[in-house]
């Protein structure tokens, strides 16, 4: 038989006031935690669940903006008559192809350029090119829209006065037709948009190849590295989660773009810019009572398709290892 | 504090009022009553509104304009000097944006009274059938009402309602380089017909006078459309849709590919703004002195013309017409809607009165000013007759022109489709232009098609 002390037994007599206490303690330090996060909660909830959700039940049914009819519960016939309609698919494949175009330039020019960069020794020239770099991240929406549209113009704009009148490389009637719609209009845009996202770009590798300890390349350079070798081996693998978070955001705003497309491409169907964007727009704010049931299922579409791709690119550009 | 105290007692008061009236329920009484600070006990003592109407009841006359009329005709803000308590506004509608409007107007509320800047073809079904607007019958004045110009007052009337107040009217009509047409030795004068068109082109391109002869604007209701009002305005369906594939809209498309032959390759290029409307390849064209006719609304030549060294050099003229053709074309006008839960509409008419008879307008969008020079034209028999009478001595050829056009011209008919069935239509009857495409008809037919099924795609 074991014997109590009395201090024991104070113990024991305690114990469940203390828990009790202990409980008390932890949930107001719970309650406190929620009273910090309500704010974020209130704007998650406010700001992106909502109207998910929201534009989620409008695509199941027939709403009408300018209709005064109640909008009725339609099912998914929404979908399917998006999924079986070729301006559906076309105007997907519209998008994609200029993700195609786009990806590649906003990754690998700005990956060379860092590169480069990196490699300037004097500070103040360094500092010089980032911020030469940086001037058309700066530069508002509206005013590189214009300057793009002078310089492609085909009567009057500088590349053609180029081509035309300096080089003769080519009439005015046979001149290159950059934008309107022709098949040079969604390479004609990317290159806008590499030029615009360049130096922001740019900077995200700069922050990466800073975070690279420098006795690393000096260490494989003693050992015979070449260049290349180095940038496979240490460069590379160093800056693959930057690479990745910009493969997926990009791929994200270059599917759903549709300010560029409406400025330097308008409403016609069989233009290249006519993406799956564009013909939500026009259904939601153009055509017949705006119908915006439709234009919703058309959006939900586009979303999930993109998000099924993002998963697949968050896979291949993980960091291994 | 004591403010607050009269506030509440008007919000009270008019929300008593409406309830009444029984243009509110419990129900919106209850929430608008407590949105507005009344408490349950301004609940129990008024009865039932909205704070958004109760203080409406009491707003000045509050119009609200589209930017670019604002722009375009400085002697607005003279008129409004007239009216001391006046709410000026610019309106959210930015490429012709309504939902503001809309929503407003399912909330059965509306922040402004009466809205200057809608074009019946374009928005006026849209704003009808949305419960945005209603008819101005009850409020304007008779001896006004009589004196539009009939196809102008038949522009803004829907089921017998006049839901347009016309203010700015706006013809298709030919403009041409004189400076350009002289050298190439043409007679400074307006061709008669398309053929006389054509072949001034083609003579303008074939001297080197200037790279290329006409150009229009691509876009339907400002070619297709016009082209072939000029052979016939009996062009629309039983049910108010253009009839894309009535001869007259077949030789108006031929007659569109035999301007391309002489014009910019670009031509069929959207424009540089409002969703590919504005900034075309054809107003780029003209602007640069490099092609010699220009057919389009007069704003567009005039407005291209303020890049020239000599801006005397632009003439304006009448639409060509086919041979046996009925010499018509199209016009729009700009104009007022009115709110249906908008305030003061008496008042709106008033104003809107003074805004459309105001000389100083008229005059200064005809002959231009320093800032612009829209060319916009009036919608009023009487004004026409007063200059016909004594003619000002500001006042161009092309106003007695266009004014005799009028009589034959015919607006775009008022339909839900009425502006986007040529927005449907482009790319398809394109083919026929870029030569996919042999037979007009059938690239027309194609239209038709896409259209029906367009508006069947909501049923």
């Amino acid at each position: 038989m074991v014997e109590t002390t009395a201090s024991d037994r104070m113990t024991t007599s305690l114990a469940p006031q203390s828990r009790l206490a202990e409980r008390l303690a932890a949930l107001r330090n719970t309650m406190s935690a929620w009273w910090f996060l309500l704010p974020a909660i209130v704007f998650f909830v406010g700001y992106q669940v909502y109207p998910i959700f929201r534009v989620l039940w409008i695509s199941f049914t027939d709403y009408e903006f300018l209709s005064s009819d109640p909008a009725q519960f339609v099912g998914f016939a929404n979908y399917i008559t998006a999924l079986n309609d070729p301006l559906m698919w076309a105007s997907l494949w519209r998008a994609a192809l200029f993700t195609l175009m786009f990806l590649p330039g906003t990754i690998i020019l700005p990956l060379l350029l860092a590169i480069l960069i990196d490699k300037v020794t004097n500070a103040k020239l360094a500092t010089f090119y980032r911020v030469v770099l940086l001037i058309p991240a700066v530069i508002p929406s509206t005013l590189v829209f214009v300057l793009w549209k002078w310089m492609y113009n085909y009567q009057v704009g500088p590349i053609n006065h180029f081509l035309v009148d300096v080089t003769g490389l080519f009439t005015l009637q046979n001149a290159p037709q950059w934008l309107g719609g022709t098949p040079l209009t969604l390479p004609a845009i990317a290159v806008m948009e590499w030029w615009w996202g360049l130096g922001y770009h740019t900077i995200f590798f700069l922050a990466g190849l800073a975070a690279i300890p420098k006795d690393l390349p000096e260490a494989a350079r003693i050992d015979g590295a070449s260049e290349w070798k180095i940038f496979w081996h240490i460069t590379r693998p160093a800056l693959a989660p930057i690479m990745m978070i910009l493969v997926v955001l990009r791929f994200g705003s270059a599917m759903a773009v549709i300010d560029e497309y409406l400025i330097f491409g308008g409403f016609n169907r069989d233009t290249p810019t006519y993406t799956w964007t564009i013909f939500m727009y026009d259904q939601a704010f153009k055509l017949g009572l705006w119908r915006q049931g439709f234009a919703a299922a058309i959006g939900m579409i586009g979303a999930l398709g993109m998000m099924v791709v993002m998963v697949i690119l968050i896979r291949i550009f993980r960091p291994k290892g | 504090m004591k403010i607050r105290k009269e506030e509440e007692y008007l919000v009270q008061d008019a929300l008593a009022r409406q309830l009444r009236q029984g243009r509110i329920d419990r129900r919106e009484f209850l929430t608008r009553s407590l949105a507005a600070g009344l408490g349950l006990a301004g609940v129990g003592a008024a009865v039932k509104g909205g704070i958004g109407s109760a203080r409406a009841q009491d707003r000045p006359l509050t119009p609200t304009f589209y930017q670019w009329i604002q722009d375009l005709h400085p002697s607005i803000p003279k008129v409004n000097e007239k009216f001391p308590d006046i709410n000026y506004q610019i309106a959210p509608v930015e490429g012709f944006g309504i939902e503001r409007f809309v929503a407003e107007a399912k909330n059965k509320e509306s922040t402004w009274d009466v809205y200057v800047g809608q074009t019946p073809f374009v928005e006026m079904t849209a704003m009808k059938e949305a419960g945005v607007i209603e008819p101005w019958d009850d409020y304007i004045p008779k001896d006004v009402l009589d004196d539009m110009i009939p196809s102008i007052r038949a522009e803004n009337t829907i089921d017998g309602k006049l839901y347009g107040w016309p203010f700015f009217l706006d013809v298709i009509g030919n403009s041409w380089h004189s400076g350009l047409t002289t050298k190439a030795g043409l007679p400074d004068a307006a061709p008669a017909t398309w053929d006389e068109h054509l072949a001034n082109a083609k003579k303008i391109m074939d001297s080197g006078t200037a790279p290329f002869g006409a150009t229009f604007d691509s876009h339907g209701w400002r070619s297709l459309a016009p082209f072939a009002h000029s052979m016939s305005s009996n062009v629309y369906t039983s049910e108010g849709l253009f009839d894309f594939t009535s001869d007259a809209a077949v030789e108006a498309l031929k007659l569109m590919k035999s301007i391309m032959a002489v014009s910019h390759p670009d031509i069929l290029l959207e424009g540089a703004s409002d969703g590919g409307v504005n900034g075309t390849p054809d107003e780029v064209a003209f602007a640069a002195q490099r092609v010699g006719y220009f057919t389009k609304y007069f704003n567009a030549p005039l407005r291209m013309a303020q890049n020239w060294d000599d801006q005397k050099a632009l003439h304006l003229g009448p639409l060509p017409k086919f041979a046996n053709g009925e010499g018509s074309t199209v016009f729009w006008t700009t104009g007022s809607a009115l709110f249906k839960h908008g305030k003061n509409k008496e008042k709106a008419a008033e104003y809107i009165k003074a805004l459309t008879y105001d000389a100083q307008i008229w005059k200064d969008s005809i002959a231009g000013t320093e800032t612009s020079h829209p060319g916009q034209l009036p919608p009023y028999k009487s004004i026409y007759a007063e200059w016909e009478a004594k003619k000002p001595d500001w006042m161009p050829d092309f106003v007695s022109l266009v004014r005799g056009q009028l009589d034959k011209a015919k607006a775009i008919n008022n339909h839900i489709f009425g502006l986007q069935q040529f927005v449907i239509g482009k790319p398809i009857w394109e083919t026929f232009l870029k030569g996919e495409e042999a037979d007009p008809k059938a690239a027309l037919q194609k239209v038709v098609d896409a259209v029906q099924a367009e508006m069947k795609r909501g049923k």
